[in-house]
């Protein structure tokens, strides 16, 4: 059991920094987006697992040959009202710190989330009163600025948002793709794909890996919309609204932000080729095995 | 809330009720829709003797102000509340681009 609990520190740390890191440098990410999100989510949760599960298993080792057998035994000594002699303060530290780590990560997602239905909840009462339904288009709603922006507020009752800005400068097809591009954001809930990331950074945002993480997830989610509204529009209308807003959003003033732009641009336009279908089963399967390899360690 | 952002001063629910007459609303449809927006801290209410009075919390530009800061601060920590066709901004670049807008 020892040994399991070296096995799942290795991989959690691995998982959490070089992983990560190199992970995020990846190319092919752009050709699979949606292989690519499914082996994030394996990221982080196998890593997590590792990390908290590490220390339980090690505190614990010295009570049985597998986790739930130690389980057993710590509650049967309890319930006896003895206290398992070879439980000795070293072990008991390193399982209460594991299970600090993983009450600690919860509490912030559960607070995260919280603060951003909240969040939502007061944009979505002041976008009822403001904003006005949009007749060419049910469900969509104008906002009454000249600055062109778009988007959504995702939620069981979710809200798609133009800018008056945005039906200003773009043409009406252009409009449709901004459309498809925040449907897609709404239907498959990215809103609750990038939260694990972003609980994970606000627990450790000193690891640089979750920082990356972070980052790539967001991109990969923007393409994913972008294949869905470029499926459903002309990929050179969903590049023309992305040139007028991008262009005129305040964040055009930073490098990396028209860098990002112009990477969005250039994928729909040369459109990459999607992976083989081969190496799209590959991918899923490295991300089951990800999660199983943490699992197995945990209960052998 | 038109009629109480277009009013100069703090309206009781029987004036919001006059300014809206060719819409024949009960008074308690007008103290339902008051205390709704009452909740969602669109609008306080102030007691003067037996009368209440409602006043905006703030203006309509101010309002639509605050919507379009979330919508273009594209902070990734403000919890994912928004999807932006635009994509978020990494934490260092924001704060770049908060003085630069400053």
């Amino acid at each position: 059991m020892a040994l399991a609990a070296l096995g799942l520190l290795v991989l959690g740390v691995v998982l959490a920094e070089p992983a990560s890191r190199g992970f995020s440098k990846a190319r092919w990410t752009r050709r699979d987006p949606v292989g690519a999100l499914l082996v994030w989510q394996a990221i982080g949760l196998a890593g997590g697992l590792s990390l908290v599960g590490c220390g339980v298993v090690y505190g614990l080792s010295p009570l049985g040959d597998s986790l739930p057998a130690a389980v057993g035994t710590l509650v049967r000594e309890w319930n006896e009202g003895r206290w398992p002699a070879r439980f000795d303060a070293v072990h008991l530290i390193a399982a209460l710190a594991s299970v600090g780590v993983g009450a600690r990560l919860l509490w912030v997602l559960g607070t995260m989330y919280v603060r951003t239905v909240r969040a939502r909840r007061r944009h979505r009462d002041l976008l009822d009163v403001l904003a006005t339904p949009w007749p060419d288009s049910p469900g969509t709603r104008v906002l009454d600025h000249p600055q062109p922006v778009a988007y959504c507020l995702p939620g069981r009752s979710s809200r798609l948002v133009v800018s008056a800005g945005v039906l200003e400068a773009l043409e009406p097809e252009e409009v449709w793709a901004v459309l498809a591009h925040e449907r897609s954001h709404l239907r498959e809930r990215h809103d609750l794909v990038v939260l694990p990331f972003v609980a994970w950074g606000a627990t450790a945002p000193f690891v640089r890996g979750m920082e990356c993480a972070q980052v790539a997830v967001a991109e990969l989610i923007e393409m994913r919309a972008d294949d869905v509204a470029a499926c459903k529009s002309e990929p050179h209308e969903l590049v023309g609204a992305l040139k007028t807003v991008g262009g005129s959003a305040p964040a055009a003033a930073l490098s990396s932000f028209t860098d990002a732009l112009e990477a969005r641009i250039e994928r729909i336009s040369s459109h990459p080729r999607p992976l083989p279908w081969a190496a799209r089963i590959g991918v899923r399967v490295c991300a089951v095995a990800l999660v199983a390899v943490p699992t197995v360690l945990l209960l052998l | 809330m038109e009629v109480l952002w277009a009013a100069t001063g703090d309206l009781t629910a029987r004036e919001v009720q006059e300014s809206l007459a060719d819409r024949e609303l009960a008074t308690t449809t007008v103290l339902t829709v008051l205390g709704r927006l009452e909740r969602k801290q669109l609008v306080v209410r102030t007691r003067d003797g037996r009368a209440h009075h409602y006043r905006p919390t703030a203006s309509r530009e101010d309002h639509v102000a605050e919507l379009m800061n979330d919508a273009l601060d594209g902070a990734p920590d403000r919890g994912a509340a928004l999807a932006r066709f635009l994509g978020s901004i990494p934490s260092e670049e924001r704060r770049k681009l908060r003085d630069l807008l400053d």
